[in-house]
């Protein structure tokens, strides 16, 4: 008993038992790994058109900006039109559940808005969105 | 010196956490960083007459037409409309024939955010069900 007290003082209670941190630390980094998606950013900021019935898309993870020069946008750097498909093909393998976000600004033109999703269609992503700003938030 | 190796004995019998704290401590830093919470606001339509789209079968339903000009202008049902009536026209329309969807065809050269707007009042009109086509060239 006296030598029992004696250890007490001055082996084991000198560290902070780590134990309860460490399993506060894992659950957090659990977290954080399920939540992560990855996305892929387009690279660009565009002027995307306001609208009242945006929604946002949980699987939108594959981001395709169009500039208002035309200029395409995909995975942070600029892509040629015929580049789209094959880019999309080889993502759609990477995560078949991801689905894809083109933005296009405002004074981008209609038709190379839908030739772009139509090459992420041929690509294997039938579920195309256009990106929009929301006018209530902002 | 008889104390000292008892009490060594005693202190042993756990595993050091330190190094593994650390190591995971690393790893949830890289995951905060990279989680990106945004997400993107974005509006679903479908596309018709395009390359990807297959023969169309939904002809057996019609659908409403809404044509958006190069110039700004908005086409309802072949009928020059201002932009901010497309709700209105498309909710009259809609409750006339409550199974039809709507079909924008944009001009090539037609501005994207008229388009997007006209198919945002389309929704807030009511029909989820929206096409987006291009005309010919």
């Amino acid at each position: 008993m006296r030598s029992r007290r004696h250890i007490d003082p001055e082996g084991e209670e000198h560290g902070i038992d780590l134990a309860p941190m460490l399993d506060f630390v894992l659950n957090l980094l659990i977290f954080f790994i399920i939540t992560t998606s990855f996305v892929r950013e387009a690279g660009v900021t565009v002027t995307r058109p306001q609208t009242r019935t945006a929604v946002h898309n949980e699987n939108g993870n594959i981001l395709i900006a169009i500039r208002s020069n035309g200029e395409i946008w995909m995975d942070r750097r600029q892509v040629d039109l015929r580049e789209v498909r094959p880019l999309i093909e080889r993502l759609h393998i990477e995560r078949p559940e991801d689905t894809v976000i083109v933005s296009a600004d405002k004074s981008a033109h209609a038709g190379l808005l839908a030739e772009v999703m139509d090459e992420v269609a041929l690509g294997g992503i039938q579920e195309v969105g256009i990106g929009a700003g929301s006018s209530e938030g902002g | 010196m008889r104390l000292r190796r008892h009490f060594d004995t005693t202190e042993s019998t756990g595993i050091d956490l330190a190094p593994m704290l650390d190591f995971v401590l690393n790893l949830l830093i890289f995951f905060i960083i990279t989680a990106v919470f945004v997400k993107e606001l974005g509006i679903d339509v479908a596309r018709h007459g395009g390359a990807a789209s297959g023969p169309a079968s939904d002809k057996e339903t019609g659908s409403i037409s809404l044509v958006v000009k190069q110039s700004g202008e908005v086409l309802v049902d072949g009928r020059t409309v201002d932009a901010r009536a497309v709700r209105a026209n498309v909710e009259r329309l809609h409750a006339q024939k409550p199974d039809w969807g709507v079909m924008v065809t944009a001009e090539q050269n037609a501005e994207t955010g008229l388009l997007v707007q006209v198919i945002d009042q389309v929704r807030e009109g009511g029909i989820q069900n929206v096409s987006f086509g291009t005309s010919s060239r």
